[in-house]
């Protein structure tokens, strides 16, 4: 931290707790108090967490910022999350480093759906923001092409399997959460909707955006307004498809997830996206959204530090930071976002056994990253602390106001 | 235990004392914000309620958690002066806190929307009446003063 003391020490050490993952320890686990903290949530990528294990969804640090991620039992070298002296703490090698808290869990999440569904199961919650994931199928998995560090269809067919937790989300109960969250005063800032890819339709995901529109319009009914403070993260749609979603719906900003800032890694790493649409296409559709949506108000989202993946990414992280950092800001000077989440080679997908880069290569791409927005005046309301959550980048953003 | 006397939390509690916060930004330029909602809660921290989260007070405040800086609370009603200076500790968003403290912010004005709780731990307090200042000046550079102060 001494070296990169104009980085926020909260980011600093998100990000490595997220890269060296976490336990609890039995008295933290007992500090988890059913009925006040969220213990289930339906996540589309890591894992939807299990009622017998009852383990904490995520953790808050002191100043707002999110540690999106479940506890590892295979972690080599993990944080352990201890309860000392009636307090919370991240500790490293037995040495407290920062008091944490636990999610909390809103009110509409012990409530059912006309049809009988749990409303956490519709919606998820993050400190601020709702979070709908209607469909947690992919079908780019569906030919053996699903992008190498994602466990999507592996997470949802086990809660299916487990939990009972359908793959897909009806617009009634979406509908009906929504409704009930918005009885919270206070408790969200925005609704974030994703999926995985369907590829089906007339064209390459028409039906993904139908989707998106009859959802969007459920949701939406809860409001006065047409447009409300909204985001997806979808696959990239063409122009024409974007103009239907943005007429038809309220939504107000839009992510597609270009991965791996890097053709020839994105061809190996996300297959499946590459032979269907092709990499320049896929930032081509990205950087044309911008024209509806507003500078600043499309981001794509990497996997910081997947670029890395062995044997065909960078072997030298300065490599590696520099390819992701100027195709960065050949996005960020056409009105595009980047922000990363930190690689976690995750069970289930097909990286799980990699190993991710150092912490100061995190450190550095945060800062890079979010210097980015700076010089070309971007800003992140819609991906920032309080929305996602998952970007040591965007959280950096809060700092660097004008 | 809070630094804070008693009387001094009473005078947070007033909604009729005039407080002032200020901050600093990263290249040293104060900034300043009167706001009489600024309180203080049971463990004797102080309670600043942002409600404008790209506010200059409010980005102030994020680098101050994140670097330890310190902030500076000036209080004041009629003979009472108080200057208090200390730290953000918590930067609240989300949770009852934070629920509660959105509601009462709806209470004072409807159009209020809170964006973040801020929980300031006080390091130091000083009195700051010009009776207590100048008898501090008076004890330790008694040197300093106009000579006809003290002519016969
Ligand atoms: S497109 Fe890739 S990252 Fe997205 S859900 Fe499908 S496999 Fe996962």
């Amino acid at each position: 931290m001494d070296k990169y003391k104009d980085v926020s020490p909260f980011v600093i050490i998100k990000s490595d707790v997220t890269r060296r993952s976490f336990i609890y320890t039995d008295r933290a686990l007992g500090a988890l108090d059913k009925s006040k903290h969220q213990y289930q949530q339906r996540v589309l990528i890591g894992s939807n967490g299990d009622e017998n294990a009852a383990v904490p969804v995520s953790l808050l640090l002191r100043d707002g910022t999110s540690i999106i991620g479940m506890p590892s039992k295979t972690a080599k070298n993990p944080y352990v999350v201890d309860q000392i002296d009636g307090k919370l703490v991240l500790t490293d090698q037995g040495e407290i480093v920062e008091e944490v808290h636990y999610w909390y869990k809103p009110d509409y999440y012990d409530k059912f759906t006309s049809s009988g569904t749990p409303m956490w199961q519709v919606a998820s919650s993050r400190p601020q923001r709702l979070e709908i994931d209607p469909n947690s199928h992919c079908h780019f998995w569906n030919k053996g092409n699903g992008c190498k560090f994602c466990n999507i269809n592996a997470n949802s067919a086990q809660s299916e399997k487990e939990c009972n937790m359908s793959k897909q989300l009806t617009a009634q109960d979406v509908y009906e959460t929504v409704k009930e969250a918005l009885k919270q005063p206070g408790a969200f800032t925005n609704i974030k909707m994703s999926s995985g890819s369907i590829l089906s339709g007339a064209e390459i995901f028409d039906d993904e955006v139908d989707m998106y529109i009859e959802m969007l319009q459920a949701a939406g009914d809860n409001f006065k307004d047409k447009k409300f403070p909204s985001t997806i993260v979808a696959s990239a749609f063409s122009e024409k498809q974007l103009a239907r979603l943005y007429e038809n719906t309220g939504l107000m900003t839009y992510t597609s997830d270009i991965e791996i800032p890097n053709e020839a890694l994105f061809a190996w790493i996300c297959k499946g996206k590459h032979k269907e649409v092709g990499y320049a296409e896929w930032k081509r559709r990205i950087i044309r959204a911008v024209d509806i949506f507003g500078a600043g108000n499309v981001s794509s989202g990497i996997v910081g530090g997947c670029e890395m993946a062995q044997p065909h990414g960078f072997t030298n992280e300065d490599d590696a930071l520099k390819a992701v950092l100027e195709e960065a800001e050949d996005f960020a000077s056409q009105g595009v976002s980047i922000v990363h989440c930190v690689w976690v080679p995750m069970h289930g997908s097909a990286f799980h056994n990699q190993q991710n880069p150092s912490l100061e290569y995190y450190v550095r791409l945060a800062k890079g990253l979010s210097d980015l927005r700076k010089k070309y005046r971007l800003n992140v309301d819609m991906d920032n602390y309080r929305k996602c959550g998952n970007h040591p980048d965007s959280d950096l953003d809060r700092g660097n106001l004008e | 235990m809070s630094i804070l006397t008693e009387s001094v939390q009473a005078l947070l509690q007033d909604s009729k004392a005039a407080k002032v916060l200020a901050t600093v930004d990263k290249q040293g330029i104060p900034h300043l914000v009167s706001d009489n909602t600024i309180t203080v809660n049971d463990e004797g921290q102080i309670i600043y309620l942002e409600l404008i989260e790209t506010s200059r007070s409010n980005v102030n405040l994020v680098n101050s958690i994140w670097f330890k800086r310190k902030v500076a609370i000036h209080l004041s009603k009629g003979e009472e002066s108080f200057q208090i200076k200390g730290y953000p500790v918590y930067s609240v968003i989300s949770g009852p806190v934070f629920e509660h403290y959105y509601k009462l912010a709806l209470e004072r004005n409807p159009e209020f929307d809170l964006s973040t709780v801020w929980i300031i731990e006080p390091d130091e307090i000083t009195d700051d009446t010009y009776t207590a200042r100048k008898n501090k000046e008076r004890d330790e550079h008694p040197l300093i003063t106009h000579l006809d102060r003290l002519a016969k």
